[in-house]
């Protein structure tokens, strides 16, 4: 089995805030683990913190066995090796859904124009977005179809790992079965997944291991069948009786 | 015979020469100082940042016919002399840089953090998502405003007569006290300027029209 | 410089005082005039019949389309032919006025447009009639919206006061060159009228953000407006 990410130790704080108290975990080669936990509680901050867009005040963090980081460290290269899908999927505005996939392999993997945009329908279409959508803007998109192209702009750069950062909480709830389906697949292709998310059919259905967060530390962790169905510890048991009113109320209405 | 206005139409609009060049290497110096003050307010170090935001907001205090006198008849005092068209476009052009420095860096914080993420995100460097996302996308945003700009320094160069530049509004004063009538070449100089800033507005228009994206330009967007 | 400055305002400063007062008394009136005459147009061109709505924009576009001083010299030099003569301080506020009532009335009908439909729907459910309702819902929020643009305004008057300088009005920029003509202290007059100036400026924006957010109100949003 290879890691494929580890986090040791991971603190954080802004000001006095202290957003990340001793966060540490492991991600295998073609896991998919799922963080669930109450809003504010640091989850968006540690996938930041793994992508490097923020520095962590202390702990190590480590890619294919590399400490990334450590001071001087290539940062746009770690990056291109870890994809990262948005909450408000930030596409590229000024650029069509071909060119946002295509930007990364052009201009971060050198690669051709030809060749990438050849790759970056490949990527489009294994999410289900057609010829029709290539040329449309991000604001000619419904939420769905941006999220996926989002997620084929990650895929395209062929990372090591996709971080995802409650990748439907934007979206109408009929749009969210397409995403979801979407990453269901990637995860069956074996792609390495770290997926926030409080979709908790997503990850009873594809978690190899859920993580629950709350006040900058994960308290619980296991399969899902155990965190979810059968959660020990009292914060984790309040917060999911949440989230399963709102699953039925979603169910049903 | 008395002379109208119509027989002094050519030394108006002799004088338009002059208030494009004051305009356009007025717009065209605030670009090139503008430009660089909005980079640095936005991506120098903090005090760079302070010190740059403080002189825009001097000189956006400073009326530009107090610009216009310190650089025509103050920097005698210390011994520069500037003819006067130089001196008007280096007023107009200081002028215009402070609002344009402001004007590019609304455009650039318009774009939004998340763009940038996204942009790191994908492996671009700081530099490359500023080139590739960044500045695509808050150029097209400046558009209306540097369009404004520009009809506010062509407005501006009117100002110029202070000193004695023979642009459009100078004619057309000097044609009215020559024929003593001066409501006619007023009206005719104000006819000027509405056609040129119309033609410019229109011009960017489809400039704007040809360059612009759905969903960018203007409205809020994901 | 520091000697030749001390000297200046020494010397001069009830010259410059006497500047500063025209200056204020043009920049206050002529915004008075210009907010009054503004909300007014725009009402008239959002609200109003659709003859005078296009005789309001043809007002508005041609005194935004036109340099300030163009429009000056038209009061000031050529109305008296028909037979209206305005002392130069009068002929200064005038137009300084009708042009900032033209940017004003964009800013104001800017400011009504961006209150959603909601509100207006939500008025008229209640009973009001179009004008209660612009009155006691629209015009709240609109104006509050309009501030910041209402700000920028005021410094730009404030600045643009100095054109009445071109006919002889003894506001701070023509004292300075009467000063500077003495003198041959041009440089260090108009620094001293530089601080002036930036003083006032950066007072007035910081007294009207403080208004602003006295007055603001959470959900009604505000946006600015370049110059
Ligand atoms: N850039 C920042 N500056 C200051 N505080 C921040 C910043 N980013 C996040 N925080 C704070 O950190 C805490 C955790 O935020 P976040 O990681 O977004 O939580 P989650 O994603 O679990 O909702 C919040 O209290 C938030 O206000
Ligand atoms: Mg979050």
């Amino acid at each position: 089995m290879t890691v494929v990410l580890k986090v040791e130790d991971l603190w954080k704080s802004y000001k006095k805030n202290e957003v990340l108290r001793g966060v540490t975990f492991s991600v295998n080669e073609g896991e998919t683990k799922v963080i669930i936990g109450p809003s504010g509680t640091g989850k968006s901050t540690l996938l930041r913190c793994i992508n490097l867009l923020v520095r962590p005040d202390k702990g190590r963090i480590f890619l294919d066995g590399e400490e990334i980081t450590r001071p001087g460290i290539n940062e746009a290269r770690v990056r291109s090796r870890i994809g990262f899908v948005f909450q408000h999927f930030n596409l590229f505005l000024h650029l069509t859904a071909l060119e946002n996939v295509m930007l990364g392999l052009t201009k971060v993997k050198g690669m051709p124009k030809e060749k990438a945009e050849e790759a970056a329908k490949k990527a489009l279409l294994s999410v289900g977005i057609t010829e029709d959508l290539w040329h449309k803007y991000p604001a000619q998109l419904s939420g769905g179809q941006k999220q996926r192209v989002a997620i084929a702009r990650a895929i395209a750069m062929n990372p090591r790992l996709i971080l995802f950062d409650e990748p439907t909480s934007a979206l109408d709830p009929e749009l969210i079965g397409e995403v979801l389906k979407v990453m269901e697949k990637l995860a069956k292709e074996g792609m390495t997944m770290l997926v926030v998310t409080h979709e908790i059919g997503f990850a009873m259905k594809v978690a190899d291991e859920v993580m629950f967060m709350d006040g900058g530390r994960i308290i619980e962790r296991g399969p899902p069948q155990e965190v979810i169905l059968r959660p020990k510890n009292e914060r984790t048991r309040r917060f999911l009786s949440r989230i399963w009113e709102l699953y039925d109320l979603g169910v049903r209405g | 015979m008395a002379l109208t206005v119509w027989d002094y139409l050519p030394v108006i609009f002799s004088g338009i020469t002059n208030t494009l060049i004051l305009t356009l290497a007025g717009v065209g110096l605030g670009f090139a100082l503008g430009i660089p003050m909005a980079f640095a307010e936005v991506l120098g170090p903090r005090p760079v940042q302070l010190a740059i935001r403080w002189v825009g907001r001097v000189i956006r205090g400073i009326p530009l016919l107090v610009l216009l006198f310190i650089i025509f008849f103050g920097f005698p005092n210390i011994g520069i002399t500037l003819p006067p068209i130089p001196s008007a476009i280096l007023a107009i052009g200081i002028r215009s840089a402070a609002y344009q420095a402001q004007l590019f860096r609304g455009a650039v914080e318009g774009v939004g953090y998340g763009q940038l993420e996204a942009a790191l995100s994908i492996g671009l460097t700081r530099w490359g998502a500023f080139r590739h996302v960044i500045l695509p996308q808050a150029l097209r945003l400046a558009i209306p405003g540097w369009v404004n700009e520009f009809t506010i320094v062509l407005k501006d160069t009117s100002l110029a007569y202070a000193i004695g530049v023979t642009e459009v509004f100078t004619q057309a004063v000097h044609v009215a006290q020559v024929i003593l009538d001066y409501l006619t070449p007023l009206l005719v100089v104000a006819a000027i300027y509405f056609t040129i800033t119309f033609t410019a507005s229109r011009l960017a228009e489809s400039v704007y029209r040809r360059v612009s994206v759905p969903g960018l330009g203007g409205g809020a967007a994901l | 410089m520091i000697d030749d400055i001390l000297y200046i305002v020494e010397r001069y400063w009830p010259l410059l005082l006497e500047g500063l007062k025209n200056t204020i008394i043009i920049t206050a009136a002529s915004y008075s005039i210009g907010v009054a005459l503004g909300l007014s147009l725009a009402l008239l061109r959002s609200y109003g019949p659709k003859a005078l709505a296009a005789a309001v924009t043809a007002y508005v576009e041609a005194f935004r389309g036109t340099p300030m001083l163009v429009q000056l010299f038209i009061v000031y030099y050529s109305l008296p032919a028909f037979g209206i003569v305005l002392d130069p301080l009068t002929a200064a506020i005038v137009a300084i006025g009708l042009n900032s009532g033209a940017y004003q009335s964009e800013y104001f009908r800017g400011a009504l447009a961006a209150i959603p439909r909601g509100q207006w729907e939500a008025a008229l459910s209640i009973g009001l009639r179009k004008w209660a309702a612009v009155r006691y819902v629209i015009l709240p929020q609109a104006w509050r919206v309009a501030l910041p643009a209402l700000t920028n305004e005021l410094i730009y008057l404030l600045k643009y006061s100095s054109i009445a300088y071109f006919v002889t009005v003894p506001e701070l920029v023509f004292m300075g060159k009467y000063i500077g003509s003495r003198t041959y202290m041009y440089l260090q007059v108009y620094t001293v009228i530089t601080v002036i100036y930036v003083t006032l400026a950066l007072t007035i924006s910081e007294g009207m953000s403080r208004l602003e957010r006295r007055l603001s109100v959470p959900g009604v949003s505000i946006t600015g407006r370049g110059q």
